[in-house]
């Protein structure tokens, strides 16, 4: 990673770009490369390093966060195309000290495992499940079929968010 | 990834107006699902310019008017997968729209960067090959519509010049009484690159005798097309799984007398066929 940065770092002749952008619903006015991600931004410019760089060519789903309110790959978007936009990352689901139904269920399903795929999967779910309160076994595998889990086999996961989903039709009823 | 200009565009003029300014230096970005990564990969030179097009309006959304279905080619594979249209009217295409890649793919990844981009493994083709689509491209000075038939020369490479931008895909939507089907060899099920697909539509008289076939295979020929040889061998018959294996058999022989044989052959001969009679199959199932 040491490597990267250095690369990236010795030939900035490009012009910096000036966004406004909504981050957990911080309005941020930053100066973006051209050529970096949306998942550097996070990372290296906001310090929001609960989104994680996985494989960088978007099969993992590590670095899933929601763009206006949808699951994208934040390795697959440049930085500058998110002005105007509205991002929540892991770091934008709790309330405070209050976890989200999300991420209570997946603690008390333990499916957090070694937790390098969760604040990845966890947004996946989060679109789910703001987009469809009563989803299907199928429907919550297909969900989460872009965030790779090697540790879990899936199952505490999909059980998760499963009882997730109930909890807040609950809550809202 | 290494430097660039990176030129966010409002409108098709000044996309346009971007590329002639970079004549041949500059790539468009839609969705980006192939374009950061053909960025990032090593040993490629990098565009002095990205023309970001992902923001202009009158490149998105999916209409029917008077007879013909145009899809704007920002629309992505997620609303393409979605769409009461395309349900309705070309079936096959909704699905392979939604045999792409994962959710965050299809969310971001568009019918026209699928299109552009020109992979052999491109899920929306087939079904647009079978369509007979049109695609609308834009250049500074004119406007020009071809169909897709010749827009392809050769994987990745297509009859687009440096300085166009696709503006519009369209087709006329299926007879009502038309089949279509979509079938996707992948290495797994979800995440997949097609190692094969099929796309086909059928359509039946009252009798149950074929009056229309189409068959596209993907990822199988040099360039996508219609394999007429084996749709002829279906109009006036009745629909059989002897019949669909004979006219798979007849879509494989193809692809050999087209390709030659080559390592992978041995496993795409059979393979294809199979896959051709279940997509035919999979037109006649309720």
């Amino acid at each position: 990673m040491l490597f990267r940065v250095t690369q990236e770092s010795c030939k900035q002749t490009m012009k910096k770009i000036t966004i406004q952008t909504s981050v957990n619903s911080r309005t941020h006015t930053l100066e973006a490369a051209p050529n970096q991600t949306l998942l550097d931004l996070l990372r290296d410019t906001l310090g929001l390093t609960g989104t994680k760089r996985g494989c960088e060519i978007g099969e993992c789903g590590a670095c899933t966060v929601l763009l206006d309110g949808v699951a994208v790959n934040s390795c697959l978007v440049l930085a500058p195309q998110i002005d105007g936009r509205q991002i929540t990352t892991v770091e934008g689901l709790a309330n405070g000290e209050n976890l989200s139904p999300l991420q209570k269920a997946f603690l008390d399903h333990e499916a957090v495992h070694c937790g390098f795929c969760t604040p990845g999967t966890l947004l996946s779910a989060k679109d789910l499940l703001d987009h469809n309160p009563s989803p299907t076994e199928h429907e919550i595998r297909v969900a989460i079929s872009g965030n790779l889990c090697r540790c879990t086999g899936y199952v505490q996961i999909v059980e998760a968010i499963d009882e997730a989903a109930q909890k807040m039709r609950e809550s809202n009823e | 990834m290494r430097p660039f200009e990176y030129i966010g565009c409002e409108s098709i003029e000044a996309a346009v107006g971007a590329l002639d300014e970079y004549a041949g230096d500059a790539r468009i970005l839609a969705g980006g699902t192939d374009l950061l990564l053909e960025l990032r990969r090593p040993g490629t030179s990098s565009p002095k310019a990205i023309v970001d097009i992902s923001r202009i309006s009158s490149l998105r959304g999916i209409a029917s008017v008077d007879g013909t279905i145009r899809i704007g080619p920002l629309t992505t594979h997620t609303e393409l997968s979605h769409s009461a249209v395309i349900r309705e009217n070309a079936g096959f295409l909704a699905a392979a729209a939604g045999a792409i890649g994962s959710p965050q793919i299809r969310n971001r990844g568009t019918i026209g960067g699928n299109i552009m981009n020109a992979a052999t493994c491109a899920d929306t083709v087939p079904p647009l090959v079978a369509l007979g689509a049109r695609l609308t491209l834009r250049s500074g000075r004119a406007e020009r519509t071809i169909g897709i038939d010749g827009f392809f020369q050769k994987p990745y490479t297509t009859v687009v010049q440096d300085n166009e931008v696709l503006t519009s895909i369209s087709f006329a939507p299926c007879a009502p009484t038309a089949r279509t089907a979509f079938v996707k060899l992948g290495r797994r099920s979800a995440l997949s690159i097609a190692r094969l697909s099929v796309a086909a539509v059928l359509v039946r008289d009252k009798q149950g005798i074929i009056t229309e076939a189409r068959i596209v295979p993907g990822a199988a020929l040099p360039v996508w097309k219609r394999v007429n040889e084996a749709e002829t061998m279906l109009i006036g018959e009745r629909a059989s799984s002897t019949l669909f294996a004979a006219a798979g058999r007849k879509v494989s022989d193809v692809m050999v007398g087209l390709t030659g044989r080559r390592w992978s052959t041995e496993y795409k001969e059979p393979v294809l066929a199979v896959l051709v009679r279940r997509s035919l199959e999979g037109c006649c199932s309720e």
